[in-house]
């Protein structure tokens, strides 16, 4: 079990109810990590129409994961 | 006759005259401004006017039809000369027919006055010495000699009013031009720079003023809408008295009352396929601050074509995104980040989302900020990143950003998709009675909290909130033939597009929204 740092951006974090949270996961990769929490937060939102930054990076969903990964997940906005 | 026009040729009043006659019209009042050979002390051999003839058509039929409206006058017509003229020439007649002169006189006084203030006529005065220069409106007479810049002012003084010079006041840039980075080599930059500015909203608004404030060369600002109420809050360059105007318009009015060393080009139009290419081409930069996805994945395939760099951005609720793209193999555009072009409304980003004022002023700010950053060469050494501003908590995040290999900035944009049936996607209604009767089943896509609104009788029986649809807790059905409604017929038009796609033949969307429909 790694311990990862999250955070949320714009629907995402109405949907999650938070901007951050540390979650105990036996994700591997970022894909795991978010399919695991779009089911717990009812997300609703295709992973295809998010991107992940890990450790302040943009990264692949295939990116492994490691304990204290900071992770932030990104729907597009288009307000203005 | 046309309410207002423009002449190329010398103008008629004669003829004019016959325009305005009416049997219910017991008189008629005229102004005639004149080419004078004077202006601030120097001799004026002769002059050209120059209009944005679409633009000032449009604001000059406004002002005439307000004088109608105003005064109750009963026919009222303009018409400007462009082109070269000579001293003493016609430049500018008014008339007015009414039954009453007291109203003539007072329709004829409005109409000059107004057009002088508000249409977009530009003026070059040349002088005796030889010289000439683009001059501004008789307020402004510090500016006069700046004779590289054109202006975009009011029509000149017709010597129909001795006009108070209270204080020639110059654009000053001192305070940025002693930033060590700045100075005048950087100041001049600026005043040598383009920028196009795509959406004049609420990114808009501050990334217009900061950037005229900070003496751009030349600014085109493109915007098809019209300013409503419920902009104001986050767009305060309008005031309430401006509701139902162009927002180029005012937004060119205000900005060169701000600053008129800064010339300013108005596109009244959104961004298409077909016009964006020839928008971005002459300028050196872009800005897009639209709120829609659509228009920012054109913006950014049109500037990966033209090798321009741009500023984009974005917000939700309290926080933003700012990202900034530039020419360079290495640097990714919009579509490198997010390969999957989202739709209009499937993502939160609805015409009804709340936002504070001040979330889109910080980040059009920060566009502002990025603009002149480029411009003035102070991005040097910066990596490619997505920031991302959240306003309640005060954080942000930079999230460097790679090009995308599987994307192409030789042919920018989305593979060439098939096109399913060439059926329109939206349709017009006048009334919700004439959308019942059309035989389609009207869809209200509308959030439950948004018809609670609705009057009754006005209401759309068949409720499937987008939400629900997004999440999967409702499903569209498969066949049948449908009018998708939502308030402003972007939500819409997205099911509707996504339904197509899905093998629904005859399903549309209601375009405009509700918002467009007669009550
Ligand atoms: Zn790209």
């Amino acid at each position: 079990m790694n311990r990862i740092e999250i955070q949320y951006f714009a629907v995402l974090r109405e949907r999650a109810g938070t901007g951050r949270e540390t979650v105990e996961t036996a994700a591997a990769t970022a894909a795991e990590l978010y399919d695991e929490l779009a089911t717990r937060h009812d997300f609703g939102l295709p992973r295809g129409m998010l991107r992940v930054a890990v450790n302040d990076e943009f990264a692949d969903w295939s990116r492994p994961l490691a304990a204290g990964d900071r992770v932030v997940f990104i729907p597009p906005v288009a307000g203005g | 006759m046309q309410a207002f026009s423009f002449s190329s040729a010398p103008l008629e009043p004669g003829r004019y005259h016959a325009g305005i006659e009416d049997p219910a019209a017991g008189g008629y009042a005229s102004f005639e401004g004149w080419v004078r050979d004077h202006n601030e002390g120097r001799t004026v051999e002769r002059l050209e006017y120059e209009a944005f003839e679409s633009l000032a058509v449009k604001e000059g039929e406004r002002i005439v039809a307000e004088a109608v409206a105003k005064f109750g006058v009963t026919r009222a017509a303009c018409v400007h000369r462009v082109g070269s003229l000579a001293i003493g020439d016609l430049a500018v007649w008014v008339g007015v027919s009414s039954a009453h002169r007291g109203e003539a006189f007072a329709a004829c006084r409005y109409i000059i006055d107004e057009v002088k203030h508000r249409v977009p006529i530009w003026k070059k005065e040349h002088y005796t010495d030889g010289d000439s220069g683009w001059v501004n409106c008789e307020r402004c007479a510090a500016a006069a000699h700046a004779h590289e810049h054109a202006h975009l002012h009011a029509t000149g003084d017709f010597a129909s009013h001795g006009h108070e010079h209270a204080a020639a006041v110059q654009h000053d840039y001192s305070r940025q031009i002693a930033l060590p980075e700045v100075g005048r080599a950087g100041q001049a930059k600026l005043a040598a720079a383009s920028v196009l500015v795509v959406g004049a909203g609420g990114l808009g608004v501050p990334v217009l003023q900061y950037l005229a404030a900070a003496g751009i060369g030349r600014i085109g600002i493109v915007d098809g809408d019209v300013i409503e109420a419920s902009n104001l809050h986050r767009q305060p360059l309008y005031g309430i008295a401006d509701v139902g105007r162009p927002k180029v318009a005012v937004a060119a009015e205000r900005l060169h009352a701000l600053n008129s060393d800064v010339r300013i080009e108005t596109h009244e139009t959104k961004a298409t396929v077909e016009n964006v290419d020839g928008l971005v081409k002459n300028f050196d930069l872009v800005v897009e601050c639209t709120d829609n996805f659509r228009a920012k994945f054109l913006v950014s395939d049109a500037v990966v074509r033209a090798l321009k760099p741009a500023v984009f951005a974005s917000v939700h609720q309290y926080e933003g995104q700012v990202q900034v793209y530039r020419p360079l193999p290495h640097w990714p555009c919009l579509r490198c980040l997010w390969p999957e072009a989202p739709r209009d409304g499937m993502v939160g980003n609805c015409a009804e989302a709340g936002v504070l004022g001040p979330v889109p002023a910080t980040l059009g700010a920060l566009q502002a900020m990025q603009v002149l950053k480029r411009l003035l060469g102070l991005d040097a050494g910066e990596a490619p990143a997505l920031v991302t501003v959240d306003l309640l908590s005060l954080e942000t995040r930079r999230l460097i950003a790679r090009r995308n290999p599987a994307c192409d900035h030789d042919q920018p944009g989305e593979p060439a998709g098939v096109e399913g049936t060439s059926a329109p996607l939206e349709l017009e209604f006048a009334t919700l009675a004439e959308a019942f009767e059309s035989g389609l089943e009207l869809v209200d896509i509308r959030e439950t909290w948004e018809r609670m609104h609705d009057p009754p009788g006005l209401q759309i029986p068949t409720h499937l909130p987008l939400s629900a649809l997004v999440n999967g807790y409702l499903q569209f059905p498969t066949e049948g033939r449908y009018l998708i409604v939502c308030a402003h017929g972007v939500r819409s038009l997205s099911v509707t597009e996504q339904l197509r796609a899905q093998g629904l033949a005859e399903v549309f969307s209601l375009k405009g929204g509700l918002a467009a429909l007669r009550s």
